[in-house]
């Protein structure tokens, strides 16, 4: 697809994650009202490999959930905080200040480290969110949803369901959600 | 999807069974078969998934392991009482004879979860 037909960068994006679902939903908002129409393709990742290996033959499904990935037209793949500084360039309301994204220091780019280190802990922060499909969170972000984890028993008392450490129960939402159709614009 | 795909990465020695492949695949396969029903949507599926690879690699002489996208197979996860992944379901001559959820993504753990049930 990223030879001919595609003529706007993907965004991919974990469908099963609220957070990633509200930013998604950001980035379509955004582009709202602009003229010439929307500039980014947004699209669930899905549960095919094959369908997004058409998309770009070096893309992995595993790799596309572990890190947010946005499909340039050149069949280049823009991951983490560049893919995100490349969409804030997309966006009208973001793209006069992405020039800094650029600004380089002897090769390093002090801007474009802040966006990487914005994302790392976005991603890093998504199971405090609710993030169904996020897993263990990090080391670091532990000590904070144990205590948030704490003040929610201490109000519901006896509504914490036991679970296995490595496992994810299946919702009936994330069930439906896996059954809806990809519906990219 | 083509049926029984091998549709990850070069070098997966993990297949994908498909509600049209399974009955053939693992039903009426020989010898021990060990399934994942997984997600790629799932986090623990993820952690999982290179362990996964080494020990299937290890066991290939003597055991097949498929994974099982309920994601798409949700006929195949309803039947088998699927209630979140990685589940790892054993079956030998078409029959289930072990089963483990959340298995801890470490060689040793899996390697054992996936052969105890045909030693007994």
């Amino acid at each position: 697809m990223h030879t001919a037909e595609q003529s706007k960068p993907i965004l991919l994006f974990d469908g099963e994650c609220g957070v990633c679902r509200r930013i998604a939903s950001w980035v379509q908002k955004s582009e709202r009202g602009k003229s010439g129409g929307t500039s980014i393709i947004e699209r669930p990742i899905g549960e095919d490999p094959e369908a997004l290996r058409s998309l770009n033959p070096d893309l992995d499904i595993w790799d596309a959930y572990a890190t947010i990935h946005l499909l340039m037209p050149d069949g280049t793949m823009k991951l983490g905080g560049e893919a995100v500084a490349e969409v804030l360039r997309h966006l009208p309301g973001t793209q006069w200040f992405t020039w800094t994204f650029a600004f380089s220091v002897f090769g390093f780019r002090p801007f474009q480290a802040v966006v990487n280190l914005a994302y790392t802990i976005l991603a890093d922060i998504r199971p405090l969110f609710g993030c169904e499909s996020c897993g263990t969170p990090s080391p670091w972000i532990k000590p904070i949803r144990w205590t948030i984890k704490r003040a929610e028993a201490a109000f519901a008392e006896g509504r914490q369901a036991k679970r296995t450490v490595h496992f994810s129960p299946l919702s009936a939402t994330a069930t439906a959600r896996r059954t809806l159709p990809v519906n990219p614009r | 999807m083509p049926q029984g795909s091998n549709n990850h990465k070069s070098g997966d020695t993990i297949r994908t069974a498909t509600g049209g492949s399974f009955s053939s695949r693992v039903l009426e396969g020989k010898g021990p078969i060990a399934v994942e029903f997984m997600s790629y949507g799932c986090a623990h599926c993820r952690l999982l998934e290179p362990v996964l690879q080494k020990v299937a690699e290890m066991v290939a002489s003597t055991e097949k392991v498929y994974r099982v996208n309920i994601g798409v197979e949700q006929e195949l996860s309803d039947r088998y009482g699927i209630q979140g992944t990685p589940t790892l379901i054993m079956f030998l001559d078409g029959n289930v004879v072990g089963r483990v959820e959340g298995p801890s993504p470490v060689v040793s753990s899996v390697l054992a979860e996936i052969t105890h049930p045909f030693e007994s």
